[in-house]
């Protein structure tokens, strides 16, 4: 009896995991068979036949094509920066000792926990009051305060990782404290250097609620075009640039996984420090 | 015994607090330099010049990005609402009415709505993510366990423009869901049904986040405890309700509040799930801006967000940094 009740509660947990995965899946699944729908109009699924129009579509709409300069160059940019400011915070953090240094860690990764509307809604209010309008560098502004927390993070964990010892090492067989910064210390903490640029690049390839505030009708990013469409107008074009992305995404994931070992990233989480 | 007893004179005390402390004590005795030999200066020095001169440029990122607009907003919110102009007037007169406003029951909705089905969603998300969690945690190193991991991660990464287009394609009104829906006797219109979308939506994120946090948990929770359970005499399913819940309870607080503040900030998926008709408090800011351009009403809105935002953040820090905090690791 008791194995019984075991083994059927065994099965509905099991059940319960597959459901669960099954329920975040298919909706993804559905997304990417009805990006390659023959139809004219947005039907039932599944799709009576399969060919490539929606993809022609997105690709040689000039409002998804501005939209996706704009988010490249800007994608491309805020890493960039973010990546320098982000690696030099790290470095100082970590090799300097002063006070109040606890503090200012915790500062430097307050964007985390702010909720990214506020962040928009306040560079907005902030850019007005100073009489900041050229919206290129409103959004690599609002783009690097929420992707550089991602980059200081991930470098200061690979630092920590770095034995005291190699650099004690160098430094006793006669390498110059700079020197044995450049030839250990750097390459160690390559990989998380490169998890935060693959970060930064992915949020700020994907931020809508920053974007939002600082983009207009003449500069806006792909996310931005593809929620203005989505309420206005939805057709399967959007289903197709929806499957570009997760290709990016699935790209990334790679990335990340050649570079830094999905185990590693994980280990970390969001909340760590 | 009682399972649960074995559970508790074995348990918390012995392997969670005492195990992972003196890889926590080798920790801090490394960053603070405690026993470095001062002829290496090698990690820990003092503040050059050069150095610095990095922290304040950084600092002043910071400052101009973030401090001073959040300054901004909370300034803002004190101003009397003059239509018309981005921000509030310069030397217009203070006032606390925008937050008396917020007070007014048709405000308060929106505050009890954002709370009530970020509740909802992030509860049920540490719900379904346990026994994912659990297989993974107790599965050694293999291709499943991998191929689930990478869907995990993959589903933190992925666009979450791309999550709310592919919910709202299948459940919403040309999705299948038309045909199922009516047969549960609910109608795609309704407001229960608009709600049910947005707590898919969050649970897209509040699953595999709630996973990954409680995979470290489970994985710290001795297997043995359980066996030993199970030896003597409880069944599996008592061993698991007796044994394993109890000692994650503070990783399922913690994945349960990490959800529940990714939850309460959704912006995206309310506005194109919710059809204006369910809104959080985050698309009320936005549409202070975008509708009514009432800066000092959004800032209002902005800042008591902010606040509740981060209680809860820091209440994930209190269960995280806690005694029983190296069970998370």
């Amino acid at each position: 009896m008791k194995r019984l009740v075991d083994n059927m509660l065994g099965l509905m947990v099991i059940f319960v995991a597959i459901g669960t995965v099954a329920l975040l899946v298919m909706p993804l699944l559905i997304a990417t068979a009805m990006s390659f729908d023959s139809r004219e109009f947005l039907g039932q699924f599944p799709p009576p036949g399969l060919s490539l129009q929606w993809y022609k579509g997105f690709f040689s709409d000039a409002y998804y094509l501005k939209g996706l300069q704009v988010s490249l160059v800007l994608a491309i940019a805020a890493t960039a920066l973010s990546t320098l400011i982000g690696v030099a915070a790290a470095f100082t953090l970590d090799r300097y000792d002063f006070r109040g240094k606890e503090l200012l860690s915790a500062f430097f990764l307050t964007p985390l926990v702010v909720p990214h509307v506020i962040i928009g809604f306040s560079l907005l209010l902030f850019f007005a009051t100073i009489g900041m309008f050229d919206g290129m560098l409103q959004l690599i502004g609002g783009h690097l305060i929420i992707t550089v927390p991602y980059v200081i993070r991930t470098t200061l964990a690979s630092l920590v990782g770095i034995r005291k010892s190699y650099t004690e090492a160098a430094l006793s067989l006669g390498a110059t404290e700079r020197r044995a910064f450049w030839r250990v210390t750097v390459p160690l903490s390559k990989t998380g250097i490169a998890a935060g640029a693959v970060f930064a690049f992915a949020y700020s390839l994907d931020d809508v609620s920053v974007s939002l505030f600082l983009t207009g009708p003449k500069l806006y990013t792909l996310p931005v075009a593809m929620t203005n469409m989505m309420r206005s107008q939805f057709d399967l074009r959007i289903a197709a640039a929806a499957v570009c992305l997760m290709a990016v995404t699935i790209v990334l994931i790679w990335v990340l996984d050649r570079i830094a070992g999905l185990d590693k990233v994980i280990g970390q989480g969001i909340y760590r420090k | 015994m009682d399972p649960k007893t074995i559970a508790q004179s074995a348990g918390p005390d012995r392997y969670l607090a005492v195990k992972p402390a003196p890889d926590h004590r080798e920790k801090e005795l490394d960053t603070k330099s405690g026993e470095r030999p001062s002829s290496f200066p090698g990690s820990h020095m003092k503040l050059t010049r050069g150095a610095a001169l990095v922290i304040c440029l950084v600092v002043a990122v910071y400052g101009t990005l973030l401090l001073c607009p959040l300054l901004g907003i909370f300034v803002n919110s004190f101003r009397e609402f003059i239509p018309g102009r981005i921000g509030a007037e310069a030397n217009s007169p203070f006032t606390v009415a925008n937050y008396a406003d917020l007070l007014h029951a048709s405000y308060a909705s929106y505050f009890w709505d954002t709370f009530r089905i970020g509740f909802i969603a992030s509860f049920l998300g540490v719900f379904l993510a346990f026994p994912i969690a659990h297989f993974v945690a107790r599965r050694r190193s293999d291709w499943l366990r991998k191929l689930i991991f990478g869907f995990l991660i993959t589903l933190m990464f992925l666009s979450g423009l791309v999550r709310v287009y592919a919910i709202e394609l299948s459940f919403g009104p040309v999705g299948f869901a038309r045909d199922i829906a009516p047969l549960l006797g609910v109608r795609v219109g309704s407001r229960f049904y608009i709600e049910f979308m947005i707590v898919l939506g969050l649970l897209h994120y509040a699953v595999p986040m709630s996973a990954l946090v409680l995979i470290g948990t489970i994985q710290n929770v001795n297997p043995r405890l359980i066996e030993a359970a199970q030896a003597l005499g409880a069944a599996r399913w008592k061993s698991h309700l007796a044994v394993t819940l109890p000692l994650s309870a503070r990783g399922l607080l913690s994945a349960f509040l990490i959800s529940f503040t990714l939850s309460i900030s959704a912006f995206v998926i309310p506005m194109v799930l919710g059809r204006g008709r369910v809104m959080f408090v985050s698309n009320l800011i936005y549409n202070r801006f975008y509708e009514t351009a009432n800066f000092p009403s959004g800032s209002a809105v902005a800042v008591v967000m902010l606040i509740i935002s981060l209680l809860v953040v820091y209440a994930v820090s209190q269960v995280t940094n806690s005694r029983w905090g190296g069970a998370l690791r």
